[in-house]
């Protein structure tokens, strides 16, 4: 008769939070696995254009070019790769939070608020990439209504944004929190979460660069 | 507990029999059986069916019985003095129950790929083929080969593979013959086959198919008639529904529609045919359709000035007290009733006919005007046993009940409310002249005409 | 240990130890997860009813040839909202009642993993629930049937709003279904007391727990499908429009990529309810758990490989057919060794006949006959002759009736003791199995054989002269007849609950830790937190089990006394449910509403974010 009466024993000895996440992060990869899949069955199937590889000539003889800006996305899926870097860093910053501040360095590197802006930053530049691509391509006459490409391609690559979209939020909740009171390292965890998320939202967009964009 | 235990046992065998009884009391009495094939895919299907029942019946024996035995064995009886054994496992009895059904299953999946297989093989040359478009709530059947466009029913020659070529126009359907074979779905834009041979020894016979994948409000009604025919039979069909339409023009009035006495109270009066004056005259098919409704003007021979001069080809002779599985006894709404006692005139009717709303969504062969393709092609329109994908009788009682308002008699479908003054139970609206609404004696007139189109 | 100094006697009493949680507003408040799971039992169970009363006006209509009861469009929603109901707000909600109250219980836990995300799931769920069911009042109530077939379910086939208020309620659902669902995983994986090694864990949270990942995995895909469907239906996209060239199999493979785990979600917690029924009334351990594991999980994985099992007829070609085929095959193996367990688990046992053992043994006899027919159209050419016809019917309601719906009600006899505290009465209970079984048996069996005779499932009328009239009318009785067992359960339900004899800790002489403390459970559950040293800690533990359950059997305490740290009961997970549900409703009712909706929901979730859950630890 010797258990722990501690109110938050676990069995495991990880906080709870990260368990939920990594499940909820599974249940994320079924979702964007379904997205994907789909967008690749229906790729080739659309009956009118545009279409993302190929150029199309409507039958009323309106010709229309291969849809896909492979330079631009490239940009912004590097944009977003970096912005997985900078969410590193504050995480390591917020951690180290404790730790003394000898040189600039340490004090650039070890500034929560500096790399969660950047982080909340890039996360943003990648979503104007995306808006500037969604308008472009509605002005070449894509839309989500248009064809079978226009619905899963806007649908699969919206959802991703949107994902893009709450982590951004959930960075600047975390900002106004340590403009609040401060990031410690007891916070930690709550921004491992956020990291892990963000993370994986990136993951999902390389996999989708490559799938989308790159495989013709 | 006991007793509980003996009426448990006693129970579920007790069931099986009366079920397996009241089956085997009544072969005849299962139209729709999948049980007794007439084809060489029903009884690939019957051979897996068999080892599946057999096997399954061993299954259920086995367990079943090792659960009653057990049950009534281990019973506590109050005299225990300590408790049972407390066992966790036993590996050899585990590894022994998860290969005896591994082992079974062979038994199931070596045939069952075997006959995936053969089964959906390419189909053999020669063979004859049937494109089959799924509407709601009805079937198109095109004979490419033959250049014939029929609707809910199709006729085939026996002992000859036949190959059904699947698509819909809109929803996913299921086509089903279940005494001929296996479904097969009817999807939009994938195109898909089921092919079988009716057996040459089957003497000629009428079959009931269904839609089986769920399509909408009237999915129960999207039924449709198989004919196996002798080939002589076959190819006479084939030579009648190759010809255009042909009408013959009508004559003689009838005063009111012969009344048919009906046992069980039900309403009576059924539209009768003129012996001498070839027409149909309409009246009400009231409740349910009486027996030999249909043998009224329908099938009456046609006279006149406009008579067409080529015979009818073959059809499927009604009434035979054997297939009665396939006349349609569907009740007619209450509320929908048609002027007793008009005689319609086939000329007149063609007229109305053409200059109605009918030939927007019909085709008629021989109709220059009449090339709608939303609706049934009613090319040979006389010639078909049933209405309403077999919802009804083609009887010219039915049929001058289903021009008035179809709605009525078939929830959801498309074809219109015609007749004037009848509520349209979609529009929620009464239909007048403005809106080219028929009066009776204009739907007799077509009546006349369609029931003439052998 | 301080708390060995607690006082060893206990009074039997029936009164909850909660301190002043009495009031409709604790239960809107609560964040306990025994109330509520009390709260998805009574909905549960509401639901139930009403998905039993669309049964039995469909088999009214089916009792005769062209019956007229009700409407063709009024009985295409009844079987729609029949199986959207029992699935989804029925069995669905009954198995999470019993994943709230035990799981905790039996692993040893003060509560879930996050108490305010348990509450917002059943408020979503209590609320979708609602949205789904109430337009059949008004003629509206979805009408695609429960696997809502596109194109049919798309708007050119279906303008009205009954598909609308089938999407979204289906989406409001499955965030329900997901958000307990990572709970539960999270319960699992880190709440277990200390010795509750993973194969020490009750069979019935092994098979929760299976059913936690199947969910997490199989929800987003059908989540995916209905956005599709949504998307089709308010923003003219065209995932499914014909016209556009799309592909109708579309909706059928990833409705069934979850469809077929779905089959799953619905009978493991019933096989694990079971699992616990049968050593308790043998008086024997469970025969052969690390193979019940196993083969709980080996159907888990292979239920992700088999969906298109219900689509031979769709024309998948020889090798799909076949690979699917065999794949199904498999499946029975592990489903069978867990039948053939059973039954050694009572082999040479002391058996006694009480009414949750009866449905546990029922369970055994009509899901053995499910299973059977459930390899019968494994078989694609054979099943081309059985699928979409009454066989299916009968088939399907031995898995889910003979199966769920019997280990549910051995779960019930079983545990409703625990949850009131009041023993069910066992005369009546033994009468409700009695008439539930041969009504069951009455009303599914015969569907086998009009189904091989040739009758379509989803037909609201059919002609006379078929060779369907005696079966049908046999199917009716007997659905007639479930509805008097029913009547009695509910009866006895009631009654019980005020008037049942008194319970006391552990009525059954089972051997699992939820029965070492008291009945109903205080509200920390356990005063010390258990050490586990066995599966059975009542039957096999060592001196260590014994004495965490004697110190948790102890009554009266309160939490306080124990300096136990309860969480705070609060509102908020209710407003964020509702907020949503308003968002979703705006879709439908009113544009505004949806910003309206959504603004609550993002204020509210803030708030309950940002306010502790529980008071600071002294």
């Amino acid at each position: 008769m010797s258990a722990p009466a501690a109110a938050h024993y676990t069995s495991t000895g990880l906080d709870s939070r990260k368990i939920a996440i990594w499940a909820f992060i599974g249940s994320e990869c079924m979702l964007f696995v379904s997205l994907i899949s789909t967008y690749l069955i229906y790729k080739g199937r659309s009956i009118v254009g545009p279409f993302p590889h190929e150029a199309w000539t409507s039958p009323s003889g309106q010709h229309f070019k291969p849809i896909l800006n492979i330079p631009v996305t490239s940009a912004s899926t590097f944009v977003l790769l970096m912005s997985s870097l900078a969410m590193v860093l504050a995480l390591s910053a917020v951690q180290n939070k404790e730790l003394p501040k000898r040189t600039t360095g340490d004090r650039i590197l070890g500034s929560s608020k500096l790399w969660l802006w950047m982080t909340a930053l890039l996360g943003t530049t990648f979503l104007g990439f995306q808006a500037f691509e969604f308008t472009s391509f509605v002005h070449e006459g894509l839309t989500i209504r248009t064809n079978l490409f226009g619905s899963s391609f806007f649908t699969l690559t919206g959802f991703h944004g949107a994902h893009v979209t709450a982590g951004v939020i959930w960075l600047l909740t975390l900002l106004a929190i340590d403009y609040r009171r401060g990031l410690g390292p007891k916070d930690a965890l709550n921004v491992d979460i956020a990291a892990l998320y963000w993370h994986f939202v990136d993951v999902v967009w390389i996999a989708i660069f490559t799938l989308v964009y790159l495989i013709k | 507990m006991k007793g509980n235990s003996r009426l448990r046992q006693i129970l579920a065998p007790g069931l099986i029999i009366m079920f397996g009884l009241a089956l085997a009391a009544g072969a005849q009495t299962y139209p729709n059986s999948t049980f007794q094939p007439h084809s060489e895919l029903g009884r690939y299907i019957d051979f897996l069916w068999n080892r599946l029942l057999l096997l399954g019946t061993i299954v259920f024996v086995i367990v079943e019985g090792a659960l009653v035995y057990v049950i009534f064995r281990y019973r506590r009886k109050g005299t225990e003095t300590e408790k049972p054994p407390q066992t966790h496992g036993h590996a050899l009895l585990e590894v022994t129950w998860t290969m005896i059904p591994a082992f079974i299953l062979l038994f199931i999946a070596v045939p069952t790929v075997r006959i995936i297989f053969k089964t959906q093989a390419k189909v053999a040359a020669g063979a004859l083929q049937i494109e089959v478009i799924g509407h709601q709530w009805w079937w198109e059947f095109r004979y490419p080969e033959y250049k014939i466009t029929t609707a809910n029913e199709i006729y085939l020659p026996v002992g000859r593979t036949v190959n059904f070529k699947l698509n819909s126009n809109d929803v996913i359907h299921s086509f089903w013959a279940p005494q001929l074979g296996g479904k097969r779905d009817v999807i939009a834009n994938r195109t898909n086959y089921i092919w079988y041979t009716p057996d040459s020894s089957m003497k000629s016979a009428v079959w009931n198919g269904f839609c089986t994948e769920y399509c909408g409000t009237s999915h129960a009604k999207m039924r449709f008639r198989v004919f196996t025919v002798q080939p002589a039979e076959f190819a006479s069909w084939v030579a009648g529904q190759q010809k255009p339409a042909q009408y013959g023009a009508t004559v003689a009035s009838l005063p009111g529609g012969q009344a048919t006495p009906v046992s069980g109270g039900e309403p009576k009066t059924s539209g009768v045919g003129a012996e001498g004056g070839n027409a149909p005259a309409i009246a009400r098919p009231n409740g349910t359709p009486t027996p030999g409704s249909d043998t009224i003007a329908a099938r009456a021979p046609t006279t006149g000035a406009v008579l067409a001069s080529l015979p009818a080809g073959y059809t499927f002779p009604r009434n035979l007290p054997e297939f009665e599985y396939a006349k349609p006894h569907t009740p007619v709404p209450g509320d929908l009733h048609f002027t007793p006692g008009l005689t319609g005139v086939a000329a007149r009717g063609m007229q109305v006919y053409s200059t109605a709303a009918c030939v927007g969504c019909h085709a008629i062969a021989g109709n220059p005007s009449s090339v709608g393709n939303i609706g049934p092609n009613l090319t040979h329109i006389g010639s078909r046993s049933t209405l309403g994908a077999g919802s009804f009788p083609n009887t010219p009682a039915y049929l001058a009940l289903w021009i008035k308002n179809a709605r009525k008699m078939k929830p959801g479908i498309i074809m219109p409310t015609l007749g004037l003054n009848e509520m349209d139970p979609v529009q929620k609206r009464i239909i007048d002249k403005a809106s080219g609404g028929l009066d009776d004696q204009q739907i007799a007139d077509i009546v006349a005409y369609l029931s003439s189109l052998k | 240990m301080a708390t060995t100094a607690l006082p060893t006697t206990g009074t039997l009493t029936a009164a909850p130890a909660y301190e002043g949680q009495s009031g409709i507003w604790s239960w809107l408040t609560t964040v306990d997860h025994k109330r509520i799971g009390v709260l998805y039992l009574f909905t549960a169970l509401t639901f139930f009813l009403i998905g039993g009363l669309e049964a039995e006006i469909i088999r009214l209509q089916l009792q005769g040839p062209n019956g007229h009861v009700v409407s063709a469009e009024l009985y295409n929603q009844l079987f729609t909202m029949h199986g959207t109901t029992m699935i989804f707000l029925a069995i669905m909600p009954l198995s999470a009642a019993f994943f709230n109250f035990l799981i905790p219980l039996q692993i040893g836990a003060r509560d879930v993993a996050f108490p305010r995300l348990n509450a917002f799931s059943y408020w979503v769920y209590l609320f979708g629930g609602i949205f789904i069911t109430l337009p059949i009042l008004f003629n509206v109530a979805p009408n695609g049937g429960w696997f809502g077939y596109a194109p049919l379910s798309t708007r050119p086939f279906a303008p009205g709003l009954n598909i609308d208020f089938w999407v979204i309620g289906l989406q409001i659902l499955g965030v329900s279904s997901l958000a307990a669902a990572f709970n539960f995983i999270t319960t699992i994986i880190n709440l277990r007391a200390p010795g509750m090694t993973l194969m020490r864990m009750p069979m019935f949270t092994w098979m929760s727990f299976v059913v936690q990942f199947l969910l997490v995995l199989a929800f987003p895909v059908i989540t995916v499908a209905l956005v599709f469907l949504l998307f089709d239906r308010f923003f003219g996209t065209q995932f499914y429009e014909i016209a556009a060239g799309a592909d109708p199999l579309l909706w059928q493979h990833l409705f069934w990529i979850f469809g077929h785990p779905e089959v799953y979600i619905l009978v493991l917690p019933a096989f694990g309810l079971v699992s616990e029924v049968l050593p308790t009334f043998s008086s024997k351990p469970l025969f052969g758990y690390p193979v019940m594991v196993y083969s709980g999980m080996l159907i888990g994985v292979l239920g992700f490989g088999v969906w298109a099992h219900h689509m031979f007829a769709v024309g998948m070609g020889p090798i799909g057919d076949s690979v699917f085929s065999l794949v199904t095959m498999l499946i029975a193996i592990p489903t069978g060794v867990k039948i053939f367990n059973w039954i050694a688990t009572m082999a040479q046992g002391q058996l006694r006949f009480t009414t949750s053992m009866m449905f546990g043994i029922g369970l055994i006899a009509l899901f053995t006959i499910g299973g059977i027919s459930g390899v019968m159209h494994s078989s694609p050419p054979a099943d081309l002759q059985q699928t979409d016809t009454y066989f299916i019917v009968a088939h399907f309601h031995y898995v889910l009736f003979g199966g769920s719906i019997m280990g549910i009600f051995a779960g019930i006899y079983l545990y409703f003791p625990k949850i009131t505290g009041r023993m069910l009465d066992e005369g009546l209970g033994k009468i409700h199995f009695w008439v539930n079984f041969v009504g069951m048996n009455l009303t599914f069996f015969p569907m086998h054989f009009s189904g091989m005779l040739g009758m379509p499932r989803r037909i609201y009328t059919y002609d006379s002269g078929q060779g369907w009239d005696t079966f049908n009318m046999m199917s009716s009785i007997g659905a007639y007849i479930l509805a008097v067992a029913t009547m009695i359960f509910v009866y006895n339900f009631l009654k019980s609950r005020k008037h049942g004899a008194i319970a006391g800790a552990n009525p059954w002489g089972a051997g699992t830790l939820e029965w070492t403390i008291p009945s109903p459970p205080p509200e920390y559950n356990f005063a010390v937190l258990p050490t586990v040293t066995s599966r059975y800690p009542l039957w096999e533990g060592d001196e260590r089990d014994a004495e965490s359950a004697r110190i948790n059997s102890q009554e009266g305490k309160t939490a306080d006394e124990l300096h136990i740290v309860l969480p705070y009961n609060t509102i908020k997970p209710m407003i964020v449910a509702g907020s949503m549900v308003i968002m979703f409703c705006g879709l439908i009712f009113a544009k505004p509403l949806i910003f309206i909706g959504a603004a609550s929901m993002v204020v509210s979730l803030y708030s309950w974010l940002l306010s502790p859950l529980e008071p600071e630890h002294h």
